[in-house]
C-alpha cells in the first residue's frame, strides 16, 4: 500500500499535507515552487496537456477561453443552478449539458470532478515527489454545509484521480483537528471558516475521555456560495462602474482585461489588511492609468453585505446547538478572506472573545486533513471525531410536502426507516423522490435522487417494503430497501439528480488513464533526464582527473561509447531507456570511480603525512 | 416481579464465524462487530431497560464509550463487508443517543416497540377542550394573511396573535409536565406486574403525545405568522 495524505480541494488554493511521524505533527508539501498553495486553477493546452496551478494562473491572462479557475463553485450542481455564476465567473458551459455541468476548453469539454480531478493529480505528484514514493489513498476535506451531491461528486474527483477517498472531512471541523493537536483546546468552540468561495460556521465540543480526546460537532451551517470571490466580485463591479463612468470602457467578465484588473483588485485587498489606503493604479487599452485611492473604510462600507451574510449562519448554528454567543471557550478563524480586518473584528465583537489566528489560515483545514487521514491510517487511537449532517433528509409525500426523516445536525452516520406499501391492486413500482434541505415543500428543497421501488404484484395496501436511509460517515446518502414478508433485501440503483452515474465515472476513469499515463510518463521523462545529466557531467568530471589515464584502452572506449549512448537516449522521450543507459554509463564507470576514490585516499594520506611532519 | 431489567435480544448468530453469540456489540466468540439485530432495541443497545427516567451525564459517557469502538474510523481497514455492518451498527448508535437523550422521542420510540403508539386519525383535529380557542386563533390567523395580503394595519391583530400563542405555549409547558408525570407512572408499573395498569399508561402517553403534535404545529404556524 503507498503513501496516505490529506487535501484541502480549495475554490481558490488547494494543499496537500501529510502527518509527520517523527514530531507528529501535521506538515503541507510544497510543490515545484516551493510555495504549498497550488492555485486550483487548470488550463488544457492546444496540445491536449493539462496544466494545474501556478503555471495555469499565467495562462488566466493569456488563454482565458482554455482556462477555468473557483470550479469548486460548479461541484454537483445542475446547469440551471449556476445561471447567476455565469455573470460574474467567466465559465463557458456546455449547452448540451443536461443533468451534469460540462464546463469547454477550447474544443473539449470536462465536467467539475473531472476539472478537480486534474488538481487533485497535481497535489497526488507533489506528494510522491516528496516522498519518493506512490500515494495512493487520500482524505479530502468538503465544505461542511455541501449537500450530497456536493459531496459525491468530490468522492468522484478523487476516484478519478486514482486515489481512494478514505473520507470526506468537514473543512470547519479538519480545522479543529489541527487546533485541538496545536493548543490542547478544551470545551466549546467555533470555527468561521470564510475561504475562496464557500463560509462554514461549526460549533464543536472537545471532550476529554479516558480512551483520549473527542472532537463532537454539536451543529454546523453556512453557505455554499459565499467567500472571498464575492468580496473580489464587488470590488470589481465597483471599479468597472466607476471605469464605465469615467472612461466610457465597458468590461465583459470574459475578457483578458477583466482578470488582469481582477489580479490587481485581489492585490489592493490584501494590502489594505495591511494598511489603512491603497493606491490602483490600472493602464487602460486608451493607454491612460485609471487612478483611484482606497481607504481601508471605503474598502469595508463595500464588502460588508458579504460579512454581513456571514451572521445569519453564524446565528443559526448557535441556536441549533442550544449555546449563546458567549458561552464559547474559543474561536477559531480559517481561511484566507478571514485575514480581512472587517471580519475579524466583527466576529471578536459577536463572540465577545479575541479568535484564534495562530495557524496560518490557508494550510489549517489540509494539516487537519492529514490529522484525520493518519487516524484512519493507523486506526482509531487518542482522537475521535464525531461529525454531523449539516441539512435534514426527507422524503416527498402526498401533495409536494416534504417529511423529514434524518434532522440536520445529527451525528453520523445517522439512518431512518420509512415502510411503505401499494395504493392500487397489483402496482409494481412506487415513486420515491429523496430531498435535502430545510423547507416544507419538495420544490423549495434539494433533489437528491428519485427511484422506484420495485414491488411483487399483490393485492393494494399488502406489499410492506421498509427502506433504510443512512448516511455514512462521508455526509453521503446510502439507500437499501427489505421486504418485511419475505425479508428479500432489494438493492436499489438511485440515480443522483445532479451526479455522475456508475458508468459515466467507468468511462471518465478509461479516459483519464491516458492523461495519467501522460503525466506520469511526463514525470519520468524529466526526473531521468534529470539524473543523467548529473552522471554525464560527474563522468566528464572524472575523466578530467589525472587518475582517469590509469584506465586501460577498452575501459576508456567503453565508457565513450555509453557516454554517447547516454547523450542519445537524453535527446528522445523514452524515459525507460534514459534508465537504461544510465545503469549501463554507470556499470561502465566502475573502476573509473575507483581509481577516484584512490586518489581521494593518497589525497587524504599525503595530508596525514604532511601534518605529521 | 420486576421487569425492569435490561432487555435481553434474541441471541444471535454472528455474520462472522456463524457462532451463535451472547455479545452485545461484538461477538463474543470471533470478536468482530455484530449486525443489527432484526428487533433492535435503543434501551438495550445502551444496557438499559424500557425505563423513561434516564440519567443524561450517564447516557452521553455510554454513547462516547461505544463510539470509541463503533466509529467507522476503526473499520476503513477492514473487507467491505465487515464495514458494512459496522456501519450499519454505527448509524444504530447515534440514532439510539438522539432518540434516547431527547425526551419526548424517548416516549415515542418507547410506545413504538410497545407497539402501542397510534397516530390516529384525529392528527389534524383539535383536542375537544381547546377547540373553542383554537377557532379564534385560526380566525386570527385567518384575518392578519388578508390583512397582510390587502396591505392593511397588522398590528394589533399581531398582538392578538401574540397572546393567543403565549396562552398555548404555556399549554405546551403544562402537558410536557403532564408527560413527564405519565413517564413516572410508566417507571413504576414496570415494577407490578399488571399488564392492564401499564396498557392504562401507554394509552395515556400516546394520548399526550397525540395532542403534543397538535399544539407544536399550531404554534408553528403561528410563528410563522408573526415572522
Amino acid at each position: 500500500m503507498g503513501r496516505i495524505v490529506g487535501i484541502d480541494l480549495g475554490t481558490t488554493n488547494s494543499l496537500v499535507a501529510y502527518l509527520d511521524p517523527q514530531t507528529g505533527t501535521p506538515k503541507c508539501i510544497p510543490g515545484p515552487s516551493g510555495s504549498t498553495l497550488c492555485p486550483s486553477v487548470v488550463s488544457l493546452d492546444p496540445d491536449g496537456s493539462i496544466i494545474v496551478g501556478e503555471p495555469a494562473c499565467r495562462r488566466l491572462l493569456t488563454q482565458p477561453e482554455r482556462t477555468i479557475y473557483s470550479v469548486k463553485r460548479l461541484m454537483g450542481r445542475g446547469p440551471a443552478d449556476v445561471q447567476g455564476e455565469l455573470k460574474l465567473f467567466p465559465f463557458r458551459i456546455d449547452p448540451s449539458s443536461n443533468h451534469v455541468i460540462r464546463v469547454q476548453f477550447g474544443d473539449k469539454a470536462f465536467t467539475p470532478p473531472e476539472i478537480s480531478s486534474f488538481i487533485l493529480r497535481e497535489l497526488k505528484n507533489w506528494a510522491e515527489a516528496y516522498f519518493g514514493e506512490v500515494v495512493d489513498r487520500a482524505v479530502i476535506t468538503v465544505p461542511a454545509y455541501f449537500n450530497d451531491a456536493q459531496r459525491q461528486a468530490t468522492k468522484d474527483a478523487g476516484k478519478l484521480a486514482g486515489v481512494e477517498v478514505l473520507r470526506l472531512v468537514n473543512e470547519p471541523t479538519a480545522a479543529a483537528l489541527a487546533y485541538g493537536l496545536h493548543e490542547k483546546q478544551r470545551g466549546k468552540v467555533a470555527v468561521y471558516d470564510l475561504g475562496g468561495g464557500t463560509f462554514d460556521i461549526s460549533v464543536l465540543k472537545l471532550i476529554s475521555t479516558g480512551e483520549g480526546d473527542i472532537y463532537q460537532v454539536l451543529s454546523t451551517n453556512g453557505d455554499t456560495h459565499l467567500g472571498g470571490d464575492d468580496i473580489d466580485n464587488l470590488l470589481q463591479a465597483f471599479v468597472h462602474e466607476e471605469i464605465l463612468q469615467t472612461d466610457r470602457i465597458d468590461f465583459s467578465p470574459h475578457g483578458e482585461l477583466a482578470q488582469e484588473l481582477r489580479k490587481e483588485l485581489i492585490a489592493l485587498k490584501h494590502k489594505l489588511s495591511e494598511a489603512e489606503s491603497a493606491t490602483l493604479r490600472f493602464p487602460l487599452p486608451s493607454g491612460k492609468p485609471f487612478v483611484h485611492e482606497f481607504t481601508r473604510g471605503a474598502l469595508e462600507a463595500l464588502i460588508r453585505p458579504v460579512v454581513d451574510r456571514t451572521m445569519a449562519p453564524v446565528k443559526q448554528a448557535l441556536a441549533d446547538a442550544q449555546l449563546k454567543p458567549t458561552e464559547m471557550d474559543e474561536v477559531v478563524l480559517v481561511g484566507g478572506a478571514t485575514r480581512t480586518p472587517l471580519i475579524r473584528r466583527t466576529v471578536q465583537e459577536y463572540f465577545d472573545r479575541k479568535p484564534h489566528t495562530e495557524l496560518n489560515p490557508d494550510e489549517v483545514v489540509a494539516l487537519g486533513a492529514a490529522v484525520q487521514a493518519n487516524i484512519l491510517d493507523r486506526g482509531v487511537q487518542n482522537m475521535l471525531l464525531l461529525d454531523v449532517t449539516p441539512l435534514s433528509l426527507g422524503i416527498e409525500t402526498y401533495g409536494g410536502a416534504v417529511a423529514r426523516a434524518i434532522s440536520r445536525n445529527s451525528t453520523i452516520p445517522a439512518s431512518a426507516q420509512e415502510l411503505y406499501t401499494t395504493g392500487v391492486d397489483n402496482q409494481t413500482g412506487i415513486e420515491i423522490h429523496v430531498l435535502q434541505g430545510e423547507r416544507e415543500l419538495a420544490k423549495d428543497c434539494r433533489s437528491l435522487a428519485r427511484f422506484t421501488l420495485r414491488v411483487p404484484p399483490a393485492p393494494a395496501g399488502l406489499p410492506r417494503i421498509e427502506v433504510k436511509f443512512l448516511i455514512d460517515a462521508n455526509g453521503i446518502l446510502q439507500v437499501s430497501a427489505k421486504d418485511i414478508r419475505t425479508g428479500a433485501e432489494h438493492s436499489i440503483e438511485v440515480q443522483p439528480s445532479y451526479g455522475l452515474a456508475d458508468h459515466d465515472i467507468e468511462r471518465m476513469l478509461e479516459e483519464s488513464i491516458e492523461y495519467a499515463e501522460q503525466d506520469f510518463a511526463a514525470r519520468q521523462v524529466i526526473e531521468a533526464r534529470t539524473e543523467a545529466e548529473s552522471v554525464l557531467s560527474a563522468t566528464a568530471k572524472a575523466l578530467a582527473h589525472r587518475n582517469a589515464s590509469n584506465l586501460s584502452a577498452p575501459e576508456r572506449t567503453g565508457i565513450d561509447r555509453s557516454v554517447a549512448a547516454l547523450e542519445e537516449a537524453v535527446r528522445g522521450t523514452d524515459y525507460k531507456r534514459i534508465r537504461q543507459q544510465i545503469d549501463e554509463l554507470n556499470h561502465a564507470t566502475e573502476h573509473l570511480a575507483e581509481l577516484l576514490m584512490n586518489s581521494v585516499l593518497e589525497t587524504a594520506l599525503e595530508g596525514r603525512k604532511i601534518a605529521e611532519v | 416481579m420486576d421487569r425492569s431489567t435490561p432487555t435481553t435480544t434474541p441471541p444471535l448468530v454472528c455474520w462472522n464465524c456463524h457462532e451463535r453469540t451472547l455479545g452485545t456489540h461484538f461477538c463474543s466468540s470471533c470478536g468482530k462487530v455484530l449486525q443489527v439485530p432484526e428487533h433492535s432495541d435503543y434501551f438495550a443497545m445502551f444496557g438499559l431497560s424500557r425505563r423513561l427516567s434516564i440519567d443524561a451525564t450517564a447516557l452521553e459517557q455510554r454513547f462516547l464509550q461505544l463510539s470509541w469502538k463503533l466509529h467507522p474510523d476503526n473499520f476503513v481497514n477492514t473487507s467491505p463487508e465487515e464495514r458494512q455492518v459496522s456501519l450499519k451498527r454505527s448509524s444504530e448508535l447515534n440514532d439510539a443517543y438522539r432518540t434516547l437523550r431527547d425526551p419526548v422521542a424517548r416516549v415515542e420510540y418507547l410506545l413504538a416497540i410497545e407497539g402501542a403508539r397510534k397516530e390516529g386519525q384525529t392528527k389534524q383535529q383539535a383536542p375537544p377542550e381547546l377547540l373553542e380557542e383554537v377557532f379564534e386563533l385560526n380566525e386570527s390567523l385567518d384575518e392578519l394573511r388578508e390583512a397582510k395580503a390587502s396591505g392593511g394595519d397588522t398590528a394589533s391583530l399581531k398582538q392578538r396573535l401574540e397572546t393567543a400563542e403565549k396562552n398555548f405555549r404555556g399549554k405546551l409547558t403544562a402537558l410536557d409536565a403532564e408527560l413527564q408525570n405519565v413517564a413516572r407512572a410508566w417507571d413504576q408499573s414496570l415494577a407490578s406486574d399488571g399488564g392492564a395498569e401499564r396498557d392504562a399508561v401507554k394509552s395515556r402517553l400516546n394520548d399526550l403525545l397525540n395532542r403534543r403534535s397538535y399544539l407544536r404545529n399550531l404554534l408553528l404556524n403561528v410563528q410563522k405568522e408573526l415572522l
